[in-house]
């Protein structure tokens, strides 16, 4: 039952990739501008022109186009890219690779600070502490990403310098220096993927501590740390684990506007770079291999929403 | 930064009676609806009374710090800064509600249509707009942009269409889910007995039961417009220079935060608040009508 399920979202998913892969390229297949003229220069002969155009088949109409495309998409070939002539595997697999070291450590710093905050906040409910947290929850989800990256440089680079404004982590030397490198923008991603969690986290703690048994718990006199956090707080994770997946699928997009604000060599800078130059073949991979992952973060939660829980697997 | 509106299902909404109480408004509607006020009466008579021309050159000494003749100081080309945000202000306010509005309008046209009527329609459109929602919406943007060619880059016309596009599918998802829910009413039963063809049931049984639904829709929506406007002027694909957009100033006048930062966090600042305006009210209007919101990542 469960399995037929699964193979069903798991059909649905590689359904909605397709018609990502086919809007993506046509998207980009109507990019304006003579392909030929840019890549071999002005003084390119009609000929040489021509013999381009066959070699990259830009002669071909764009269903024939998209379809040899994602033959070789298929077979791990995303073509060259027209701006250096290398590989575009080459150039995008880097870069992915560093968006995935970051979106990990901004993982990593946002469980322990949403799930401490949210906690204080629950457990001071209606205190100061508790408006504070929320009153800065609400700016935090105010400010776009590009706006806070910038506070955060002002703050920790600028009036009080212990950080690198620029992430470039090309020459960093062992993984401290990298955590030191890469600590605004992954901040950054934090802060803007907690800011919901907390607000969640919070009200479904409060929820659990109004309830009948940590009230039963009180009255036989448990510590109250021992109550909120043996007792309260894993009854209250459940339902943080879906934003937390909308997270994780918000992280993928968010990285491109935090990337440029650092210019941090991954994805997002990668594509922001070749659409400023009109890199067809590299904005393609990008955005498929982005919207790739963004599909599988959503399949991955919704199957561990499945198993986790039995009433979702009936319909 | 979506959202979802966590009941979907249609009650008979106190909305009416409660939204003429003005003493029984949340806090929220109140706070909310005065920064939209004041945001709303800076963008009409803002250029009454600013003191520059917001693209005039050397009004001041580059970075000159804020002083009685420049409240905000200048910004690099020495442009007054106070004046440049307040000639923002209809910008980025016009540009989100003009979007999130036409998106409204097409999207839950669309979605009310497809839930209604059912069958391999609904089948198609949803599959293509689930595609469409699967691209992190910041990249659909681009994407468009990209295809849409540097000559059109920076017209607002582009800019309004992007945000409508971008929010089209994801506000047809949810007016879908509310038709759904209501083609199964007795009401709707009727209208379709009487014979009433499929996009007339939409207008007149559909539209009326959903409009508390869609408008908590379109608030959330348009409070995070102004994020994306910002977003594409400061990665240089959204206003051109020299307009006043917020977004812009910031990436403008970033290499000089060491020596100003006032440049940059104004412009910050007048979009955060904006943006929470915006929310308060929706958050406010929501609770008017019976609804909450929870919010989430995009």
């Amino acid at each position: 039952m469960i399995v037929k399920l699964v193979i069903k979202r798991l059909f649905l998913a590689l359904v909605t990739l397709l018609v990502v892969s086919a809007f993506i390229y046509w998207t980009t297949a109507i990019l304006p501008g003579d392909v030929a003229a840019r890549v071999l220069g002005r003084e390119s002969t009609p000929a040489q022109r021509a013999l381009f155009d066959k070699q990259m088949h830009l002669d071909q109409p764009v269903p024939v186009r998209y379809a040899i495309w994602l033959n070789g998409v298929v077979h791990g070939d995303f073509g060259r890219s027209l701006a250096s002539q290398l590989s575009v595997s080459g150039i995008v697999a880097p870069a992915l690779s560093n968006t995935l070291l970051l979106g990990l450590y901004a993982l990593v710093l946002y469980v322990p600070i949403s799930v401490l905050l949210a906690a204080l906040s629950a457990v001071f409910r209606g205190r100061p502490l508790d408006a504070g947290i929320t009153i800065v929850t609400l700016v935090g989800l105010s400010l776009p990403e590009f706006a806070l990256g910038t506070l955060l440089l002002i703050a920790f680079a600028v009036i009080w310098p212990v950080l690198p404004a620029m992430a470039t982590i090309e020459q960093v030397q062992g993984p401290l220096d990298f955590l030191r490198t890469a600590a605004l923008p992954a901040l950054t991603l934090t802060i803007a993927m907690s800011v919901y969690a907390v607000r969640m986290l919070r009200d479904n703690l409060i929820d659990v501590l109004n309830s009948d048994y940590v009230r039963m718990a009180t009255l036989n006199g448990l510590p109250r740390r021992r109550i909120v956090l043996r007792h309260a707080l894993p009854n209250a994770l459940g339902p943080a684990l879906n934003i937390t997946a909308l997270n994780l699928a918000y992280l993928i997009g968010g990285v491109v506007v935090v990337e440029n604000v650092f210019a941090y060599p991954g994805v997002g800078t990668l594509l922001v770079n070749s659409i400023s130059v009109r890199d067809a073949p590299v904005i393609e991979a990008a955005t498929l291999i982005v919207s790739g992952v963004y599909i599988l973060a959503n399949l991955i939660a919704d199957v561990a929403a499945m198993l986790l829980n039995p009433r979702l697997r009936t319909s | 930064m979506a959202s979802e509106i966590l009941t979907p299902e249609v009650r008979v909404a106190p909305g009416r009676r409660v939204l003429l109480h003005v003493k029984r408004w949340p806090a929220s509607l109140w706070v909310g609806g005065l920064i939209l006020a004041l945001f709303t009466l800076v963008a009409i008579t803002g250029p009454l009374w600013a003191p520059y021309d917001p693209t005039m050159f050397g009004t001041g000494i580059p970075f000159s710090p804020p002083s009685s003749s420049h409240l905000l100081g200048t910004d690099q080309l020495g442009r007054d800064v106070f004046s440049r945000i307040v000639y923002g202000a209809p910008i980025d306010l016009f540009l989100a509600l003009a979007s999130t509005f036409l998106a409204l309008i097409v999207g839950g046209s669309l979605g009310l249509l497809s839930g209604y009527v059912g069958g391999w329609f609904d089948d198609v459109l949803m599959r293509i707009f689930d595609g469409l929602i699967s691209i992190p919406l910041l990249i659909f943007a681009l994407l468009i942009i990209a295809a849409a060619g540097p000559e059109e880059s920076g017209s607002m016309v582009l800019l309004i269409g992007v945000v409508a596009l971008v929010y089209m599918p994801r506000i047809a998802r949810m007016a879908r889910a509310v038709a759904v829910d209501l083609a199964t009413r007795d009401f709707v039963t009727v209208a379709r007995t009487r014979g009433e063809s499929a996009w007339s049931i939409v207008r007149r049984e559909l539209v009326p039961n959903a409009t508390g639904v869609l408008l908590v829709e379109f608030g959330v929506r348009a409070g995070y417009a102004p994020i994306i406007i910002g977003s594409l002027g400061f990665l240089g694909f959204g206003a051109r220079p020299p307009t006043p957009e917020w977004g812009l100033m910031i990436s403008e006048n970033r290499s000089a935060i060491t020596a100003d930062p006032i440049v940059v966090l104004a412009p910050a600042l007048a979009l955060a608040l904006l943006v929470i305006g915006l929310n308060l009210f929706t958050d406010g209007f929501a609770r008017v009508i019976g609804r909450t919101i929870q919010r989430g990542p995009i």
